[in-house]
């Protein structure tokens, strides 16, 4: 059991804690029966009180049957130290019946008294509101001010008949066996079992019996009369089945009341109730058998009838009273024409006969969460789980994620590494532009081995040919904004001629000629200045031929290839090759790095 | 209904805001993670195309890289001490009647392939009086020894004292450092 306090004296956090106990520590949240009515529940315990004796019989909703149940005593309505014995035998039966639950019905027949409301409240459109109220604050009803909440209970019982001079009326039932259903609910609340109860008063219950015990049509006023041992209850209903009067009659010790007779007829006249139809309703086994008799006197014309139970729906074997079986079977509405009149339809379906008079205290329910608040506590727990599926599932998805991260060669990859490949390609870069600098400028592109080479090739040995200068120089040919530098290179050689080099001076005097002079030349030294097959090369030759002015003929045998004056013709060769600043042997212009 | 609003605030909204802030925290720690994360696959990235430049770059001057030291020695030494030495190496090599320095000078200034460059340079006029053939084996060893003499300049005349030798006048341009 757990020790729960008010609400109202916690703070949220305190709140949410004792709710959370609740719901671990019982079963309210997965028990609906907490929060039911004891006529939903499949068993249940039906105990009538009349005054005289007590009643107790147990109904399973399930199976439809009745069975005697715990005997309980009148005193323990005063005695509470009788209930928990009671108590416990209830708990064991419903335990050996195999229910998860039991509703007790507490069927009040042994008082049963009714007083009027205040004249200013005779308001149709305020009946919700005044039932509500009446539970509360009788006294702002009531138009007896000396009325204790403390003491009793009132109900509101409408008079739906169109006409009625009065919206309604109170019942009034002491609160006698409220200690008696505090103590039960208790108890089941110590042992974590549904014990729910419901005070009813007896007479309103019966009354809804006339739906079925009047099966013809309502043509006429109706007048039940409900004898009790104690009381005997009077309703008067117009032709249409709507109720008009109730009215109780205390018999003060005698069998019947002494004004029965005179009570009856002078408020149907009251009522200008012509012509009743009666109904006698024998409830209890006391009941005056000359009590018809007594009635009739003043309706000589009617023909009273005696409800015997025996011949009604309501016979069931082991239950004597009536009202057990009507309260189990207040949902099934009979298909009778009075059972469809106003009046029982919202006696019934309102649930203005079977109300509560003894319920748990306003203060009392507020200790626990209701329906509502247990479901959204239920509903909470789920959602907790749901956020922490969802977060774990979330932080499992970032930790797979960062994992195959983790995984990746890039993870562990250092800033430091790559400031060393960086540092690594700006080294062998610059190793790259030196060498190629160095390599640029060591080219040989100007060299003099190869330029007397080139000498050679032209006018080789015994061609004809005697070559008196030879001088060759390099300049450069700058572009402004250029990388690299462009250069001429160029040759001037003057010497003589015979006749048969003629025409190898007017082939060198061609850019065929002159070219494959070149190329041989780079072909035989492997010096690629001289390939003349690129295009950012040219080559320009120029050859001028004079008669020898010193010439002097004589036998070609007898020639010294020294003596000028055997050469006929002289020659200057003027041999100029441009490099262009894109051509790859340009040199490079800026300082080495 | 006086625990409605508890177990709306600590059944419901607490644990959301809660779990929110931890997934929340979650996902940040991801973000920042990932962002870490891109930024190292960016520098790996970048790294590994360094490295595959610096490989690709490596592989194209590797072969000269033999020939860098040596240029750096060369390079390294006085240019005239160098010539000087070298001449007299090809000189002792070849026979006196075939091969002589007739002079040196070193003019001021930068000419030929150095005019319009940047670099370094200095220039050296030698003359000598030579067989045609032999000159050109000079030229070859002294050219050879001497990547960085690039020809600025050379005339051939006859020798007025020798039918057999040349007078020959070169001028080089030499690179410096």
């Amino acid at each position: 059991m757990v020790a729960n306090q008010h609400p109202a004296g916690l703070n949220p956090l305190q709140r949410f804690r004792q709710a959370g106990a609740i719901l671990r520590g019982t079963s309210r949240a997965s028990n609906p029966a907490w929060y039911q009515s004891a006529l939903d529940l499949d068993l249940q315990l039906h105990l009538r009180v009349d005054g005289t004796a007590v009643e107790s019989v147990l109904y399973d909703r399930k199976t439809k049957t009745w069975s005697a149940g715990p005997a309980l005593d009148d005193t323990c309505a005063t005695d509470l130290a009788l209930i928990p014995a009671f108590a416990a035998q209830v708990l064991a039966t419903a335990r050996s019946a195999g229910a998860s639950s039991i509703g007790i019905v507490l069927l009040i027949a042994d008082e049963f008294a009714t007083s009027e409301l205040k004249p200013e409240l005779d308001n149709p459109g305020a009946l919700a509101e005044l039932r509500g109220t009446i539970e509360n604050e009788p006294k702002a009803v009531l138009d007896d001010a000396s009325v204790s909440a403390e003491e009793s209970s009132w109900r509101l019982i409408p008079y739906p008949a169109a006409g009625s001079e009065t919206i309604a009326t109170t019942v009034c039932i002491s609160r006698r066996w409220a200690s008696f259903l505090d103590e039960l609910r208790r108890f089941g609340e110590e042992n974590n079992f549904p014990i729910i109860t419901r005070a009813i008063s007896a007479p309103l219950i019966c009354l809804l019996a006339l739906g079925n015990l009047k099966t013809d049509a309502v043509t006429r006023p109706l007048i039940a009369i409900l004898p009790y041992p104690r009381f005997t209850v009077l309703a008067f209903f117009n032709e249409h089945g709507d109720l008009r009067l109730l009215r109780t009659l205390q018999h003060r010790g005698q069998r019947r009341p002494t004004n029965l007779r005179h009570a009856t007829s002078t408020t149907a006249a009251a009522l200008e109730l012509a012509d009743p139809e009666i109904f006698l309703f024998n409830v209890g086994d006391q009941a005056d058998p000359q009590l018809a008799a007594d009635v009739q006197i003043v309706f000589p014309a009617t023909s009273i009838r005696e409800v015997q139970w025996q011949e009604t729906p309501y016979r069931t074997p082991g239950v004597s009273s009536p009202e057990p079986v009507i309260a189990a079977l207040i949902s099934a509405a009979p298909e009778t024409p009075i059972a469809a009149s106003h009046t029982f339809t919202v006696l019934r379906g309102e649930g203005w006969a079977a109300q509560d008079f003894l319920p748990v205290s306003p203060e009392a329910a507020e200790y626990y969460p209701s329906r509502g608040e247990m479901k959204l506590l239920r509903s909470a727990r789920y959602a907790r789980l749901a956020f922490a599926a969802a977060t774990v599932m979330a932080l499992a998805w970032v930790g797979l994620a960062m994992f195959q991260m983790i995984r990746q060669p890039e993870w562990s990859f250092k800033s430091e590494d790559a400031q060393f490949g960086k540092q690594m390609l700006a080294k062998v870069t610059g190793d790259k532009t030196r060498i190629e600098h160095w390599d640029n400028l060591l080219e040989d592109r100007s060299k003099a081995w190869a330029t007397m080479e080139l000498l050679s090739v032209m006018f080789p040995e015994r061609s004809g040919f005697l070559t008196k200068t030879f001088a060759h120089s390099v300049k450069t040919d700058p572009a402004p904004g250029q990388a690299k530098i462009g250069f001429i290179r160029e040759w001037k050689i003057t010497g003589l001629a015979r006749e048969a080099a003629l025409e190898r001076l007017a082939a060198l005097n061609t850019r065929d000629g002159i070219s494959g002079v070149f190329n041989e030349v780079a072909q035989l030294t492997g010096n690629q200045a001289y390939r003349a097959d690129l295009p950012s090369r040219s080559l320009v030759v120029n050859v001028r031929t004079l008669e020898n002015s010193s010439y002097k003929p004589g036998p070609e045998d007898e020639m010294n290839a020294l003596d000028e004056a055997t050469y006929p013709f002289s020659f200057d060769l003027t041999i100029t090759q441009r490099f262009e600043s894109a051509d790859p042997m340009a040199v490079i212009a800026a300082k080495a790095p | 209904m006086f625990y409605r609003q508890s177990i709306i605030v600590f059944g419901f909204v607490l644990p959301a805001v809660v779990c929110g802030a931890v997934t929340g925290g979650g996902l940040l720690l991801k973000s920042k993670a990932v962002a870490s994360f891109q930024q190292k696959q960016s520098l790996h990235k970048a790294s590994l195309a360094n490295n595959r430049n610096s490989q690709a770059i490596e592989a194209q001057i590797s072969q000269k890289r033999a020939h860098v030291d040596r240029w750096k020695a060369l390079l390294d030494k006085e240019m005239k001490n160098t010539l000087t030495s070298e001449l007299k190496e090809i000189s002792d090599k070849l026979p006196a009647k075939e091969f002589t320095q007739t002079a040196v000078e070193w003019p001021n200034g930068s000419g030929g392939l150095a005019a319009a460059s940047a670099q370094n340079s200095s220039q050296v006029r030698l003359a000598f009086r030579a067989t045609y053939r032999a000159m050109q084996k000079a030229f070859i060893e002294l050219e050879t020894r001497m990547p960085q003499l690039q020809l600025q300049e050379i005339k051939i005349d006859p020798s007025p004292s020798s039918a057999s030798t040349l007078n020959f006048q070169v001028t080089y341009t030499a690179w410096e450092k």
